[in-house]
């Protein structure tokens, strides 16, 4: 029979105390992808002992780049010639001029790919009802545990003994 | 009813005076956020009575580009020679201001400044707004605006493009990926600071806020993709911010007109931009201070730093200016000659020195730190930098054209009623929207404070108790 799996939130004021009771609830057991952290400041990296996951912005920002640059090629040196107007001894396309469109392009497209690529690799927006405490914002780090029922106890222990301030069901709500 | 949630923990209920009483330090995160929206939510008589006077000068302004798209360009000043007036100076004067928003927040982010952390919303604005206004030129310039559309890259009926090897169109390529740029810069940075009035607020801005948050809950996730995307637009949003300028200049440095045809154009107008956008970001970080009582997050080290830069850059603008005068007065070419003369001691000549001393009075002043560090002083000193700023664009734009390689073909130049009319609405359209965003917006980028203070500690060197920043990320 599969275990009932039991979901809590729990409320630290220390970032101390939060990376020492993550570190015991993945002693107990409970691995990384069961524990998300709310914070309403970014800490450095590593500080609450967790891994970083791999992101696909750099790909996504390079492959927007590209497109620009070509979009930029397209500009500068193929609608000269899709309407050639031939003015007495001047090419029809000039390296400068081109240079600068090609350059701006690329770099129009990098600009909006790293905003959309952001947006996307962190499935924004999304107002729906999630888990989350308000408190978050005003400084509080939280939280949320996904485990199986039966360690229950043994979670709440840990939490306790690492000073937590408030445990509760998580609330969804609509944000 | 008020539209400020009390959300705080309960045990800190207590009542809480936001004054200079308290250093950042010493706030819990919770007073740090009401310390921050508290004044956007008080918008007294003065507020209001400020708002309609703006606003009224805009809907003059609106009248006088109606009276000139009705009557059409004639009823401006521009002429023949003189074809770009007070609209291209006002254009050149507001791309310039927006690079102060970049250098503040991408490049001071990158070396890791931080003093920047208060300021920079401040500044990203001013970048926005003031390309906003920027933008509204090349449109009045036109004469028959509705032609705009014809500029937009896609063939006409008769498969012909854009021509691309115009500099008028790399401006306006340019100036939309600037201002598409620094827009979405400021949005991306702003989105936790949402979540957080989202949290704090309720009715119509709770509303507004939670649309603007996108969901964000601060997840660790989120933080790391967000801090990541900041890093990629500070670096790409540089050389965005350098050719900006750059492309203008080129509008004049491509021409064959005396004083015009300068390579060394675009550096000269890119360190005039960030000498005039400093000082521009000093003398509205005073007002807002003041007028929304930041006393808190925007102090002495903050203008003091600012000050600096000011200084810097236009000790760096007098040595690009120099560079191009004395190889211009060397040539002596007969043209170049008669401007030049014309500017120190003919017709020109008032507006030559105001912009000389303008400029370099406050490089001066600006060495003494009382100025710097007393608002007040700081306020004069760098709205004189961009009264001196203005008149040297005037003097480049509408002063240069007087004068050409054709004698019968010279003259003057004064700006109509309606030339004024526009560019004062442009001044009090940025001031407008800058005097909304404050209310509406969080001004000081409260993640940013309070990640700030998470890298400081006070260490005990000898008798000195020292704020140590920890080199974190």
């Amino acid at each position: 029979m599969m275990d009932e799996t039991k979901s809590l939130m729990a409320l630290f004021q220390s970032s101390d105390d939060t990376s020492d009771a993550i570190d015991d609830l993945h002693g107990l057991g409970i691995s990384d992808d069961k524990v998300v952290v709310m914070t309403g400041v970014p800490y450095p990296k590593g500080a609450l002992g967790r891994g970083l996951e791999w992101l696909a912005l750099p790909y996504i920002v390079l492959a927007g780049a590209v497109a620009g640059m070509l979009f930029g090629l397209f500009l500068a040196v193929i609608t000269p010639h899709l309407y050639r107007l031939d003015v007495g001894g001047h090419p029809p396309v000039g390296f400068p001029p081109a240079a600068v469109i090609i350059f701006v392009f690329t770099m129009m497209a990098t600009i909006v790919s790293t905003f959309l690529g952001v947006l996307w690799e962190m499935d924004f927006p999304r107002f729906g009802p999630a888990p989350y405490h308000k408190l978050v914002t005003a400084g509080y780090l939280t939280v949320m545990l996904e485990f199986p029922e039966a360690l229950e106890a043994r979670v709440r222990q840990i939490l306790e003994s690492h000073n937590v301030h408030e445990i509760s069901e998580p609330e969804r709500m609509a944000l | 009813m008020s539209e400020l949630a009390s959300n705080r923990p309960e045990e800190a209920n207590q009542g809480t005076e936001y004054e200079e009483r308290l250093l950042l330090a010493e706030r819990e995160d919770w007073e740090i956020n009401q310390a921050v929206l508290q004044p956007m939510m008080q918008t007294g008589p003065g507020f209001w009575i400020l708002v309609a006077v703006l606003g009224a000068i805009v809907a003059w302004g609106l009248y006088a580009w109606g009276y000139l798209i009705y009557w059409g360009m004639g009823s401006a000043g521009i002429n023949r020679p003189v074809y770009w007036g007070l609209f291209i100076t006002t254009f050149v004067f507001w791309v310039g201001i927006s690079h102060a928003g970049t250098m503040i927040s991408a490049v001071l982010r990158l070396l890791k400044v931080d003093w920047r952390r208060p300021i920079t919303r401040g500044a990203e604005a001013m970048t926005a707004f003031a390309l906003m206004m920027a933008g509204l030129y090349p449109l009045i310039h036109l004469g028959r605006v509705w032609k705009f559309y014809w500029m937009i890259p896609y063939p006409n009926n008769r498969f012909m493009w854009p021509n691309f090897q115009s500099p008028l169109m790399w401006d306006m390529v340019a100036i939309f990926t600037y201002l598409i740029g620094s827009t979405l810069y400021l949005y991306l940075a702003l989105i936790p600071d949402m979540a957080m009035a989202r949290d704090n607020t309720t009715h119509w801005r709770y509303k507004l806020y939670r649309v603007l948050a996108l969901g964000w809950r601060g997840t660790e996730a989120e933080w790391h993709k967000l801090h990541r995307a900041l890093g990629i637009f500070s670096i790409v949003i540089i050389p965005i911010f350098l050719s900006v300028h750059s492309i203008v200049s080129w509008d004049f440095a491509v021409t064959i007109q005396p004083r015009w045809h300068s390579t060394i154009f675009a550096p000269y107008f890119v360190i005039g931009a960030v000498y005039s956008g400093l000082a521009a970001l000093a003398s509205i970080l005073v007002v807002v201070r003041r007028g929304m009582r930041l006393q808190e997050f925007l102090r002495g080290e903050h203008f003091d730093a600012l000050g600096k830069l000011v200084l810097v850059a236009g000790m760096a603008w007098t040595y690009f200016w120099f560079a191009g005068f004395i190889v211009e007065w060397y040539g002596n070419e007969p043209v170049v000659r008669e401007l030049i003369h014309e500017e120190v001691a003919g017709n020109l000549a008032p507006f030559f020195y105001l912009q000389m001393g303008a400029n370099l009075i406050p490089l001066v002043l600006l060495v003494f730190k009382r100025i710097r560090t007393t608002p007040a002083l700081l306020l004069v000193t760098t709205l004189l930098v961009n009264v001196g700023m203005y008149t040297e664009r005037a003097l480049i734009v509408a002063g240069s054209l007087q004068r050409n390689d054709l004698p019968f073909n010279w003259g003057t130049y004064r700006p109509t009623w309606v030339e004024i009319s526009i560019v004062a609405m442009t001044f009090a359209g940025f001031a407008l929207l800058y005097t909304l965003f404050s209310r509406i917006i969080p001004f000081v980028p409260v993640w940013e404070i309070k990640e700030g203070r998470l890298r400081y500690t006070v260490r005990r060197i000898g008798r000195l108790l020292v704020p140590t920043a920890a080199e974190i990320e």
